[in-house]
Parts: C-alpha cells; sequence; structure tokens
C-alpha cells in the first residue's frame, strides 16, 4: 500500500462544507463533524476555505496533554482524545495554532479530526476528501504531491503558494490561494 | 465505460451488520453514485459510503447528497394516507385524519368520477414533476390520458428545463440536455458558462471545471452575481438580469466579424447564417455594452477566449432559461457553438446543467401537456397510433393536447378545471406569482395530493396519499448528460407509503380502467412497457435494459435495441435531427425582460439557488444539517445599494413588486450588481420569494421569467409607518 496523505488545495474550495456534513458520516465520528470552513471575507466575495487539522508531525496538541490522551497513530494521524483519558482541561484547544481541537462541555471532552482513522488505516480516504467536490480535499501519494508542488509552486513576490510549513512540519500538505497565477496559458 | 484520470479505484469501508446499495443522488440533475448504508438487522437505512466506482462523480457530492438519507426515517413521513373532512381549512395544515388506503381510494375515485360526469373529463388535472424514476414520469402520463382521460397534465418541468428543450429543438431538432460526456468536460481549453451557479448548483461538476484552469484552460462566465465559480472565472461578464440573448448576439457578431466562423460547417451543416449574421451586426460591443451593463472590453476578451480555444463547450442553466425569452437565450448561446463548429466532436459542445434529478427523462416521457412517450408529439396523428398500440386504445380516445403548467393555474382560477391530482412537485412555493396559484388552489373542489412529506401544496389537498422515498423503490433516471443509470431499492416502504405507480395503478382500478394498468405489478414491469413505448421515439429507450445499464455504468440514449451501446457523444457524423440533417443557427431579435425597472421599482429581483437546498425546499428545509446551514432566506444587496437605502448587514426589510411583498434578512455582499439583488427560493409560507415574481412566460416553452422583475426595498419601520398613517 503506498502511503497516501491529506493534500489541501485551498484555491478551489467553494464553500459548500460538504466536507462538514461528510465528517459526521466516519465511523467513530458519533455524527459530530471535526474541521471547519471559513468565509474569507463575507461582506465582499464568495471566498472560503476549510480549515483542517494538519496532523503535525510533532503536534502541539498532544504535547500540551497533561493526561497524554491525544495519541499518535503509526500512519501519522493525530488521533481524538481518549474518552478514558481525557480531563477536559482544554490545553489543546489552546496549544494548537490553528485552533482545531473542539470541545464537547457536556461529555467533558476534546473531539478532533482522526484523520477518519477507521478508513486511512486501510487507505481508504477520509470522508471529507472523498467527497469534496471541487478538489480542494484530495488524498495523494507523496509523489503526486510533489508534482503537484512543483506544478503550483509560485512565489512571484505577489504570492506565495507552497511553504515548506506554516508552523512546524505537517502530515497533511497545503498549497496556499494563487496557484492558478503560476499557470501558464494554454493559448 | 469512460474511465478518467480522476477514476481510481477505491475498495468501500464495510461495517459489520451493514449492507451497501449501490444508487444515486435523489436531487440534482448531476445523480452522483452513492452507497446506501444499510443495518442487516434492522433493515433500515443509516448512512452514506461514497460511491468511487462511479465515473461521472468518482465518490463526490455536495452536502444535500451527504444528508439525502435522511429523507427516508425521517419522522415527518406521512405514514397513512391522511383525509381532510372540513375545506374550510384548506391552506393550513390542520384537520387532517388518518384514513386507510381503501377509504382515500373510495373518496376520490367517488370525487372524480362526480366531477367528470358533472363537468366532463377535462375537469380534473394532474401535475407532477420529474424529481422521480422514467418508470414513475412515463405512468403519470398514461395515467391522466387514460385513467383520467383529462387533456390537462403538465409538470414543474416548465419552471425548469422547458426553455433548455425549446432551445434545442429548435437548434438541433433535438433535446438531448449535453452533446457530450461530463468526463470530456476537464480535457476542453475553453467552458462559457452561462447563467450557472454551478459552484452551489452542480458542485460535483467542479472538479472538471477547475480542472480546465489547472491546465492552463478558461473558464468565462455570464452572471449577475460573482459567484463563487464567477469568482474565478478568466472573463466575468456581469451582465443584467435579463439581458442574455443580448450579450449571445453580441459575442456571436464577434467571432463573425474576427473570423472564427466555420465556414465549411456553417456551409454543410447548418441553416440560417446569413439572416443571423446581418441581425447581429448591430451587437457592436458597445451596443451590447449598453444593453447589458457589461463592460466592453470583457466581451471583447470573451469572444476572442472563445474563439481562438481549440475545444470548448458552451454551457448554460436556468439563469438564462427562466427568462420570458428563455428558448432564445439557449438557442442565442448555442449558436456559438455552430458558428465556430465547436459541437459534434469530443470535447466541444453545447450542454444545459439539468436542475432535477431526472429533469432530462422525465420531460421525455409524457408528462408534458403535448408530449408522449419517446418524445412523440400528440398532434402528430403517426406518434399517436404508435403509442395507442402500447396503450390498447384508440387514437380517438387519445386527449388533445392540455397546457403548461402555470396555465393550469389559470384554468383553476377560472374553474374550468376543478380538480387536481398533484405528485412530486410543490408548486405553492415553486411557481412564479404566488398570491394567484395558492388562491387557484384553495378554490379547487378537490385535490388529491402525493408526497412524502406534507409540504406546502399539501396544505391545500383534501386527501394526501403517502408516496415512497427514492430509496424504497427502483427505476431509471436519465441525468443531465442523457445517460439512463438505475435507482436501486435500499429499504421497504416506510409505514404505509407506495410509490407511485402503484398508487396510480390501484387508482386506475377504481376508476374502472384496471384493464390498462392491472399488468403493472412492479417497477420492472412498468419500466419494460415504458421502454416499449418509446421504442421508434426519438428518445429511443428500447436497448437500455437495467441489465445493460448496470454494465455499462449507464446507457446514454438514443439506445434503439440489445445490441445497440447508446450515443455518449451527439452529433458525431455531423447529423443533426432536423429533417435535412442541418443544425439551424437562429435570428433571434433581442427583447429586454417583460417588468423593466422604473422609478417605482428601480431594482432588478432575481431567484436562485444555495448549495444546502434543493427546489421548493419541502426535503432539504426537514434535515438537520442543511436547515442549521440555511435556515432562512436572505436579500443580497450590494454595499453601496444598501448604504442609499441607509440598510444594515443583517436587518430585516421588506422587499416588493407589483406581485407581493416578503420580508428578508439583509445579506451585504460586494458580489452583485448595484442595480440587483437576489433572494433565494427554497422556501415556504409568508417568505417565498415567488409570491413576488413575475409570471410573464416564454412564447414557446411557457417558462415563467423567474430571473428578473422590477422590485423595490424599503427598512421594516417605514413599511410600518405608512401601515398606521
Ligand atoms: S467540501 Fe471542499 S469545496 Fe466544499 S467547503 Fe469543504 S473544502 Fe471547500
Ligand atoms: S493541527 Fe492542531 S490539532 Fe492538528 S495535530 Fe497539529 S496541533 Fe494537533
Ligand atoms: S479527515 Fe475525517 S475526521 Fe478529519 S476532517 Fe476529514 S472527515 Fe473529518
Ligand atoms: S444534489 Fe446534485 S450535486 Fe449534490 S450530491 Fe446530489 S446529485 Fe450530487
Amino acid at each position: 500500500m503506498t502511503k497516501k496523505r491529506l493534500y489541501l488545495e485551498l484555491e478551489n474550495c467553494i464553500g459548500c462544507r460538504s466536507c462538514l456534513a461528510a465528517c459526521t458520516q466516519c465511523g467513530g465520528h458519533e455524527e459530530r463533524n471535526r474541521n471547519y470552513v471559513y468565509d474569507v471575507n463575507p461582506l465582499v466575495n464568495r471566498q472560503t476555505m476549510p480549515l483542517m487539522c494538519l496532523h503535525c508531525v510533532n503536534p502541539a496538541c498532544a504535547r500540551s496533554c497533561p493526561a497524554q490522551a491525544i495519541q499518535i497513530h503509526e500512519t501519522g494521524a493525530v488521533l481524538s482524545a481518549l474518552v478514558e483519558k481525557c480531563i477536559g482541561c482544554q490545553n489543546c484547544t489552546i496549544a494548537c495554532p490553528y485552533g482545531i481541537p473542539k470541545f464537547d462541555t457536556e461529555q467533558n471532552l476534546m473531539y478532533k479530526c482522526d484523520l477518519c482513522i477507521d478508513r486511512t488505516k486501510d487507505g481508504i480516504p477520509p470522508m471529507c476528501a472523498s467527497v469534496c467536490p471541487s478538489n480542494t480535499l484530495q488524498w495523494l501519494t507523496d509523489e503526486e504531491i510533489e508534482n503537484k508542488k512543483q506544478q503550483f509552486n509560485l512565489d512571484n513576490g505577489k504570492w506565495v503558494t507552497s511553504l515548506p510549513y506554516l508552523e512546524g512540519e505537517t502530515n497533511v500538505k497545503v498549497n496556499l490561494p494563487g496557484i492558478l497565477q503560476g499557470v501558464t496559458k494554454l493559448f | 465505460m469512460q474511465r478518467d484520470k480522476f477514476f481510481k479505484e477505491i475498495e468501500n469501508v464495510r461495517h459489520p451488520n451493514e449492507t451497501l446499495v449501490k444508487t444515486h443522488c435523489s436531487y440534482c440533475g448531476m445523480q452522483c453514485g452513492m452507497n446506501l448504508r444499510v443495518n442487516t438487522l434492522t433493515n433500515k437505512i443509516i448512512g452514506v459510503e461514497p460511491r468511487y466506482d462511479w465515473p461521472v462523480t468518482v465518490g463526490k457530492m455536495c452536502p444535500k447528497g451527504v444528508t439525502a438519507y435522511q429523507q427516508t426515517n425521517h419522522d415527518d413521513r406521512i405514514l397513512k394516507p391522511l383525509i381532510r373532512d372540513d375545506a374550510s381549512l384548506k391552506g393550513t395544515k390542520e384537520g387532517f385524519r388518518e384514513a386507510s388506503w381503501e377509504e382515500a381510494y373510495d373518496l376520490i375515485a367517488k370525487k372524480f368520477t362526480e366531477m367528470q360526469k358533472q363537468y366532463g373529463n377535462d375537469t380534473l388535472s394532474v401535475f407532477s414533476g420529474v424529481s422521480m424514476t422514467n418508470e414513475k414520469c412515463y405512468l403519470t402520463g398514461k395515467f391522466a390520458r387514460v385513467a383520467l382521460g383529462t387533456r390537462y397534465i403538465d409538470y414543474n418541468g416548465r419552471f425548469c428545463m422547458s426553455s433548455a428543450a425549446g432551445g434545442f429543438l429548435r437548434s438541433f431538432g433535438v433535446d438531448r440536455g449535453s452533446t457530450l460526456p461530463w468526463t470530456d468536460i476537464h480535457e476542453t481549453d475553453c467552458l462559457f458558462i452561462a447563467g450557472s451557479n454551478t459552484a452551489e448548483c452542480h458542485p460535483t461538476s467542479m472538479f472538471r471545471v477547475w480542472n480546465v484552469q489547472e491546465r492552463g484552460g478558461y473558464i468565462i462566465v455570464a452572471d449577475p452575481r460573482e459567484t463563487p465559480i464567477a469568482r474565478r472565472a478568466d472573463v466575468h461578464l456581469d451582465l443584467k438580469p435579463g439581458t442574455d440573448l443580448a450579450l449571445a448576439n453580441g459575442i456571436l457578431n464577434l467571432l463573425i466579424q474576427n473570423g472564427y466562423a466555420d465556414e465549411e460547417f456553417v456551409n454543410q451543416h447548418t441553416n440560417g447564417f446569413e439572416e443571423t449574421k446581418e441581425l447581429v451586426k448591430e451587437f457592436t460591443p458597445e451596443y451590447t455594452s449598453e444593453l447589458t451593463g457589461v463592460a466592453p472590453e470583457k466581451i471583447i476578451k470573451a469572444a476572442e477566449i472563445y474563439g481562438k480555444a481549440p475545444n470548448a463547450v458552451v454551457m448554460f442553466a436556468r439563469g438564462i432559461e427562466q427568462q420570458h425569452k428563455g428558448v432564445d437565450n439557449v438557442s442565442g448561446y448555442t449558436n456559438m457553438a455552430l458558428v465556430t463548429g465547436k459541437i459534434g466532436r469530443p470535447k466541444s459542445g453545447v450542454a444545459t446543467f439539468t436542475g432535477q434529478g431526472n429533469g432530462q427523462g422525465g420531460r421525455e416521457h409524457g408528462q408534458k401537456s403535448d408530449l408522449l412517450p419517446g418524445y412523440r408529439k400528440i398532434t402528430n396523428p403517426e406518434h399517436v397510433k404508435e403509442v395507442c398500440q402500447v396503450w390498447g386504445i384508440t387514437p380517438d380516445e387519445m386527449p388533445e393536447p392540455g397546457v403548461s403548467a402555470y396555465e393550469m393555474f389559470e384554468l383553476m382560477e377560472e374553474k374550468t378545471i376543478r380538480g387536481l391530482y398533484l405528485l412530486c412537485s410543490n408548486p405553492a412555493v415553486s411557481a412564479p406569482n404566488l398570491n394567484f396559484v395558492r388562491k387557484a388552489l384553495k378554490g379547487l373542489d378537490f385535490m388529491v395530493c402525493a408526497d412524502f412529506y406534507l409540504s406546502e401544496s399539501a396544505e391545500f389537498a383534501d386527501v394526501v396519499l403517502p408516496t415512497v422515498t427514492w430509496s424504497e423503490d427502483e427505476g431509471t433516471v436519465t441525468n443531465l448528460e442523457g445517460r439512463i443509470i438505475k435507482i436501486n431499492k435500499a429499504q421497504e416502504p416506510l409505514g404505509e407509503s407506495k410509490p407511485d405507480w402503484q398508487i396510480q395503478a390501484e387508482l386506475a382500478e377504481r376508476l374502472g380502467k384496471g384493464k390498462y394498468f392491472s399488468h403493472l405489478k412492479t417497477a420492472k414491469d412498468v419500466a419494460d412497457e415504458f421502454r416499449l413505448a418509446s421504442k421508434g421515439g426519438y428518445a429511443d429507450y428500447y436497448g437500455a435494459t437495467w441489465d445493460k445499464i448496470d454494465k455499462q455504468d449507464g446507457v446514454f440514449w438514443p439506445c434503439k435495441d440489445e445490441n445497440d451501446q447508446g450515443t455518449p457523444h451527439m452529433f458525431l457524423d455531423k447529423k443533426f435531427y432536423h429533417p435535412d440533417g442541418k443544425a439551424k443557427i437562429c435570428a433571434l431579435p433581442y427583447r429586454p425582460p417583460a417588468e423593466e425597472p422604473d422609478e417605482k421599482f428601480p431594482l432588478r429581483l432575481t431567484t436562485g439557488r444555495v448549495v444546502y437546498h434543493y427546489l421548493s425546499g419541502n426535503q432539504t428545509r426537514r434535515i438537520p444539517f442543511l436547515r442549521d446551514m440555511c435556515p432562512e432566506p436572505f436579500v443580497e444587496v450590494h454595499p453601496e445599494t444598501a448604504a442609499k437605502y441607509k440598510m444594515e448587514h443583517e436587518e430585516r426589510v421588506r422587499l416588493f413588486t407589483r406581485r407581493g411583498e416578503a420580508i428578508y434578512k439583509v445579506k451585504i455582499t460586494e458580489a452583485i450588481r448595484k442595480d440587483t439583488v437576489f433572494v433565494p427560493y427554497h422556501f415556504g409560507h409568508e417568505q417565498s420569494i415567488n409570491l413576488l415574481t413575475i409570471a410573464a412566460l416564454d412564447p414557446i416553452s411557457r417558462m415563467p421569467e423567474f430571473k428578473a422583475c422590477a422590485a423595490q426595498l424599503e427598512k421594516v419601520e417605514n413599511a410600518e409607518m405608512k401601515k398606521v398613517q
């Protein structure tokens, strides 16, 4: 099984929030969604983008957890808090640079994207990347991601599309908006 | 078949005690593939799993599709027939009592028979829809004409696809929504998309659309709003609502003037070029700009890109079709492909984004007032004879053509029509000029509504019959490509609900017409009769057996016999369907919208969809995720316009036209023209925007002008002050 990763191409997002709807459908998600879609500038235009857990290689959420409730799966997925360990301190929600972990006050439990571990442990794409109609979210091999990065790599002073990482190395790879600025037109 | 670079072999996740039923979404014309997850202990649908093996959508779904399964076992399902004895409660949800099917059938048969005895057969009408299988659509046409013997049958496609149908028939002599398969879309070099908010209305086209740009191709979008697709377009032609024909003529003029006409193609395969060339001469970029409000440079740039593109696809949707010149708009934009010869080959062509799941198939097989199965004409004696042979009636028993959907309400108002059998549609929300339509429904002597939820229209009924959702029956649907696909049954009908074909067959029995229907015991029986009835018509489905559909990942019509694999690309032989084999380039004089802004009503009102809802919202407004994302309608206003009216974001304001009014929250956005406001149409009762829309009908398609009328905004406190005075 070739390793695949979640890859985000933020330029493509159409704001349909199908990723949110689909997230509830993964086994073990208790029908709650675990990602976010933002209207970037709602009074001006329709630009939107998903904000996903990037599954950091050295995750701040897990590091900040005093109870070791956040486990890292062998695939690199940073899992949701273990019910029996999570003490509800919410350190992780503050520690994460992107504000990803969500908190259930009733259960006193953190829950977050587990990269649909039920699926991705067997190489099946996560729900959000399966359904995303615009290919903002894709499930690709490292080679495919490398090709994308090369195709869209752009630093023209105005647009920077591919950064090595945002905050430290992540398992999820991202291309920022602006990729089309570097495309050579067919005619 | 047609597996492309987006297709990947992926296993599905299988949970214990679950089976997956392959099917398609219940909603729009994309008909995305999906697997319904069924619990094998309870035999109930419990969720959805992507269908990676469906070549058109490869697992993708919009949020409507992801949550579609929640319709089946929803608390709002009607589980038994409902009867309302107190007619004074019509127009409300009140007064219904549960009844047995026996009692409901008896009552309907008694009423229908009495009324027809007193007022003649044509006092009854059938108003149908196309969010259901071909088999159901087919049988509804037969039910109206054979079981009820009435001429008055029409359907909600008059509010949806009828202009596309009219335009294609005129231009090509055939009405297949797309001349090419969707798997070609991303391989073209230029997409010219007019009046389609593709990202919200047909979201799963978007990965193909964006791929055109990724490859270095171009996207041109004509839309009064900067929709998500317009935002990223290479050229956004931000025209005034209702001015499409001027834009189409203007671009055609530039294509001809700048030498992009394909003379050989035009000479050999088309008629009407010279006349059209003369007519469009007047539409210089400046004049076109004056009419449309689009800057001349943008028009020039768009024409140049489309002209230069080695391959290009012209696409459109309700934005251009829901106008009182919708048919002309369709033929007008289609002219671009015919004049440049960018049609009848892979990666080039013309397509409309079909709105309803079976908007294509449902319009071909006899629910339209003047059509019979296989796209036959009820006015053509030969066609009538062919269908009569299948139905077992004589040609003199075949009713005359009826009238279009909106015109049926006019006949109700004047009591020519006194009874209605409504199914698969919610005109109390989706028809234009709703104050009039709701009054017409309320004034009926007797109305039956077949639906699985109590819709706003069901509130006007005397009897409500519980039907099944799409997941509790099987049959075929024709998607927006013209590909016939199979919907599969995942669960037994909930409560006492029944599929429409069964209800109609049983009701026919009560009406003494059992011999024409009693052999139809399963959906498959209906399918077999339907294929036969379409045989020889130009929408020929005879060869599209369920087996073949399964083996081939769908079958594109026409498909005439066992050995015919179907027709993914139309016109590859450059033969069009007019008698001389040529297509028609149409000379189309420009007409402005029926109602232009003036001093009292200075704004242009346009309507449309949001991604979270489908049609009248009867289904999607009940799904928690979709309702939470968009719980109520809003009016989109440009910040400069809002400032002029002193309106704040999210303030409640009164929007009104000559026909009606409603209160909406303001949504301020720069993504709309300053002279235009937009309201989504999925909402019922006092918030239906169709209370305000105009019923100006296209002369050919009888499509109402939902997309443009004159309106005015007012602060609620001002409106209240006026009332007090
Ligand atoms: S599903 Fe894709 S396009 Fe839709 S909101 Fe999520 S990321 Fe954006
Ligand atoms: S993005 Fe946030 S939640 Fe996700 S792994 Fe990194 S630190 Fe943890
Ligand atoms: S990877 Fe799975 S859990 Fe994470 S956001 Fe996507 S759907 Fe939700
Ligand atoms: S509504 Fe249309 S685009 Fe959305 S999932 Fe259903 S068929 Fe696909």
